[in-house]
């Protein structure tokens, strides 16, 4: 038996005092012979007050307070299910929390989300943390973001992880981890730890073990979160004619065993497949039997994750549609098939669905269906189809135009307004090959072109593309190889060769298809994808106005930059936007990779008891200390109330009856 | 309870003496004149008609004359008994802490005081009580041996009874005295008036019919004459079982008035039928008590009925 304990047990012995206090106060006054007793009038308020409710509770108050100063004086510790860093010598810590918050983290067990147990473990963290130690917060949904940079001050850390809520994202651990490590690793706390709440189920089961030789300690203490709970996710669909492909994914694999796929139009059932036995990740065929409207495909049953259940069935791919405009006779190859530019974005599997189309169109709704055009060696354009045109990527559109030898044999009326400017000629070039700077764009893929060749090439003036155009990549004699030119919230890529094998070898080259890479990047910037994986942004360049209303009907935060909008979804469903004026509809997909639940392998030395223990002991002093205050201010309070009732009753009977 | 009789300052109420006041004449000497006024041989002035006067003093000739009805008054010679009824309640144990006695013994005090004077002028002395414990009634008698035995019965008597629940403690008094007393008889009443019935005040008034002179010296402790208590205090009635717990400084002013309310009413009733009133605090000089008390039997012979 400690001092402590012996002097809590005296102070303890002190409970007695406000009952005996009390009882010293609430003795009768001595009772005395007065004959004339009965002219005596009793005064209830103050003779009978101590009998009142309010000296019980003042009683009641000062009997807690001492029993709450006995126990602050013994200073007790409780041990709960929280978790407690181990400091190493009492020194203060830098801790990065790694809080996962990715789609996986809602699945439910014990009717509770793994998000909600990590969060009040982050927030146990948070208390258990002293003056002096720096906390910063790193979410590990895709992409990784600092929640909060390493800070001492606690209340504010704590005020964030509260804030903090679960997304649909994708998860990037080792992003995350990489990046909680450069947060504390220059902090003049001597001793540094990474916390990881997480499922572990980043895709990347077979990925190396996490924690391994890392300078700064990795505690993964929630292991049980890692506990595989069945479900089953719609990932995506489209819906082509009367048949949606639906894309699902289960884990583990008998997860969607006598569950089936259901499209709903409305409240009504229009088409339904059954999963096989062993689902895993697959494309479900359902046959649509009068679908009309929007299209909702969903999962039968009830799995860990409500939120993945469902998708909407896209009309159209929900990838990028490009157009792909060429001469038949002047692109084709002579084995056959599509134009090499359609067949190179095919082989980039970019997500893009093309459609080859003859002619540019003359009006502004056959363009609207797409997000970007190719077009091949056009003879310029008639005037209805450079308004279309023009009208098309002032509202975002993006424009290869791969000039070739028809590029001067414009017809009257026809030309390239104003894609660009003044008259394009054609003939040999006087150089092979790009300049060194190609480089910049193309990396090593540059020096595919050295030697470019092809048998003739456009010509342009310069000077009239204007300020905002900018020569990308020149020929050896400084003319323009590749023009990109913003219009409106649209993009213009300028070639100054086919991509036709009778002009060139171009397409056969790794810069070309970086350049179509480049290209499809900015459709997709300027459009804003139709339908993206969460975590993915939304950028509209040029974009004057932007508003996105998501499937909660909340508006999301739009990012500023200086010449576009980005917009980063993190919840799957659709979204309204209202771009510019125009209301468009985008929907966010689950990513695949979070169907798989398997957890990542982890290093032994993340479990070591030195990093920290799941059972604290807590100190209950301060909510003592606190209780305490308390009850002094309650007793305050009684004892307030009480004096007023005396002085009211005092002056009640003061009047001489 | 018995409670010792402090000796008396004679010396400042002998002097006193009815005789001295030369308004009393005993039956027994004729010597003195009566101390009261009433039918007789000497015609003594008149006064207004009150309830309870005898007809047959009626001035006709004054109501003629004066549209008053007024009646004759004479000087006379007459037996001047005095009845002394004391109070020997429980209440009247009570002595409180500033006191030199118990109420009881204070009044008892007065009644040998009131009983020797009387005695000395050859007047006769009853004793009746109210209440109390070994109690023994005398009979209206006179002569030496007189004093003795009012003093002995005094000294023997004990405090006791509650007057609040026992009704017939005052027929035992007053009933004695209305079949007994003469005209003239002077009846003096000795008590605290706290716990007498609330008829107590009518009939003792009612004795006063006949031509009996009446007096009623309420005998106080200090304490209850000023409620000198602090805080919260429990206080028990000794008649009546009354308890109460109280804050003494915010219901002193009540009490005193409820107190004074008492002695207002008795006066009143007693100034109505020719009667007096002394308020008499143990703490007092009883030679003074005493003095008042002859001078307001005094004063009603001399003045008559007071308004």
């Amino acid at each position: 038996m400690t001092f402590a304990y012996v002097a809590a047990l005296a102070v303890a012995l002190l409970v007695a005092a406000p009952f005996v206090a009390h009882l010293l106060q609430r003795r009768r006054a001595d009772e005395r012979a007065f004959p004339p007793a009965r002219l005596v009038a009793p005064s209830p308020p103050v003779a009978r007050r101590r009998r009142h409710i309010d000296d019980r509770a003042l009683y009641a108050v000062r009997t807690a307070a001492v029993l709450a100063l006995a126990l602050l004086g013994a200073t007790p510790f409780v041990r709960c299910s929280s978790l407690a860093l181990g400091r190493q010598g009492g020194a203060s810590l830098a801790l990065a929390i790694v809080l996962d918050d990715s789609l996986s983290m809602l699945a439910e067990v014990e009717q509770k989300t793994r998000w909600d147990r990590a969060l009040r473990a982050a927030d146990e963290l948070v208390d258990g943390a002293r003056e002096g130690d720096a906390i910063g917060v790193v979410l590990a949904g895709s992409p990784p973001r600092i929640a909060l940079a390493p800070t001492t001050d606690l209340a504010a850390a704590r005020s964030v992880v509260r804030s903090l809520s679960p997304s649909h994202r994708a998860t990037d651990l080792e992003g995350a981890l990489e990046l909680a490590h450069s947060i504390v690793h220059g902090l003049p706390q001597p001793d540094r730890r990474v916390v990881l709440l997480s499922d572990l189920s980043d895709g990347h089961s077979d990925g190396p073990p996490l924690g391994e030789s890392r300078e700064i300690p990795l505690w993964i203490p929630l292991t049980d979160l890692a506990k595989p709970a069945p479900n089953c996710a719609v990932l995506r669909a489209d819906r082509q004619r009367d048949r949606a492909t639906v894309r699902v994914g289960c884990f583990p694999a008998d997860a969607g065993r006598q569950r089936s796929i259901e499209v709903y139009a409305g409240d009504h059932v229009v088409g339904r497949t059954p999963l096989p036995d062993e689902a895993g990740a697959i494309d479900v065929g359902v046959e649509l039997t009068g679908a009309s409207g929007d299209l909702m495909a969903r999962v039968t049953g009830k799995d860990a994750i409500r939120a993945d259940d469902a998708a909407p069935v896209l009309a159209t791919t929900g990838g990028l549609s490009i157009a792909i405009v060429a001469d038949p006779a002047g692109a084709k190859l002579v084995t056959g098939g599509a134009p090499p530019v359609e067949q190179a974005l095919a082989a980039l599997a970019l997500d893009v669905r093309l459609r080859p189309l003859p002619l540019v169109p003359d009006r502004l709704e056959d363009l609207a269906g797409f997000a970007g055009v190719v077009i091949e060696d056009p003879p310029g354009f008639t005037p209805e189809a450079r308004r279309s045109l023009t009208a098309w990527v002032d509202r975002g559109g993006v424009v290869l135009l791969a000039l070739g030898p028809h590029a001067p044999l414009a017809p009257l009326g026809a030309n390239f307004e104003p894609l660009v400017p003044g008259s394009i000629g054609w003939g040999p070039s006087p150089a092979p090959g790009l300049d060194d700077k190609a480089s910049v764009l193309f990396g090593s893929a540059a020096a595919g072109l050295v030697d470019f060749r092809p048998r003739g090439r456009a010509t342009i003036d310069p000077s009239l593309l204007g300020s905002a155009a900018q020569v990308t990549a020149r020929w050896k004699d400084g003319a323009p190889w590749l023009i990109e030119r913003p219009v409106g919230r649209g993009y213009v890529f300028v070639l100054t060769v086919p991509t036709s094998p009778d002009e060139s070898d171009l397409a056969l080259r790794p810069a070309f298809l970086m350049l179509l890479d480049r290209v499809v990047d900015a459709t997709r910037t300027r459009n804003g994808a139709y339908r993206i994986t969460v975590g993915e942004a939304w950028t509209f360049e040029g974009a004057k106005s932007l508003q996105v209303v998501g499937p909660e009907k909340n508006k999301l935060p739009i990012t500023d930059e200086p010449t576009r909008k980005v917009v980063v979804p993190d919840r799957i469903g659709t979204y309204e936007l209202g771009l510019d004026g125009d209301k468009l509809t985008r929907v966010v997909a689950a990513s695949e990779k979070e169907v798989d639940q398997r957890p990542r392998r982890v290093s032994p030395d993340t479990r070591a008891s030195s990093l920290g223990d799941t059972r604290a002991k807590i100190d209950l002093s301060p909510y003592l200390a606190i209780g305490l205050l308390a009850l002094l201010v309650g007793e305050l309070a009684l004892r307030l109330r009480a004096r007023r009732a005396s002085s009211v009753d005092a002056e009640r009977a003061a009047p001489v009856a | 309870m018995a409670t010792p009789l402090r000796s008396i300052d004679w010396g400042s109420i002998a002097p006193l003496r009815l005789r001295a006041r030369a308004l009393a004449d005993g039956v027994y000497a004729g010597a003195h004149r009566s101390l009261r006024r009433g039918p007789g041989v000497e015609f003594g002035g008149h006064r207004e008609y009150v309830p309870g006067d005898d007809l047959r003093w009626l001035d006709h000739r004054a109501l003629l004359r004066h549209d008053k009805l007024l009646v004759r008054e004479f000087e006379t010679e007459t037996d001047r008994g005095l009845r002394l009824i004391v109070d020997a309640s429980a209440s009247m144990a009570y002595r409180g802490s500033q006191a030199p006695a118990a109420k009881f013994a204070f009044a008892a005090l007065l009644a040998g005081a009131l009983a020797r004077i009387a005695l000395a002028s050859g007047d006769p002395v009853g004793l009746e009580w109210i209440g109390g414990t070994t109690v023994r009634p005398l009979p209206a008698t006179s002569g030496r041996e007189a004093f003795e035995r009012v003093v002995g019965a005094l000294e023997s008597a004990s405090t006791g009874g509650d007057l609040r629940l026992d009704a017939a403690a005052l027929d035992q008094a007053f009933g004695a005295i209305a079949r007994r007393a003469k005209r003239g008889t002077i009846i003096v009443l000795l008590s605290d008036l706290i716990d007498l019935p609330d008829e107590a005040l009518d009939r003792f008034a009612a004795l006063g019919l006949g031509g009996r002179v009446l007096l009623a010296v309420q005998v106080l402790d200090h304490d209850e004459l000023t409620f000198p208590f602090q805080g919260t205090v429990r206080l028990r009635g000794l008649e009546g079982g009354a308890v109460v717990e109280t804050d003494a400084d915010a219901t002193r002013e009540r009490y005193l008035a409820k107190l004074d309310a008492i002695a207002e009413e008795w006066s009143a009733k007693l100034t109505y039928h020719g009667g007096q009133f002394v308020r008499a605090s143990t703490s007092d000089d009883p030679a003074e008590i005493v003095r008042r008390a002859v001078s307001a039997v005094a004063g009603r012979f001399t003045h008559g009925h007071d308004a």
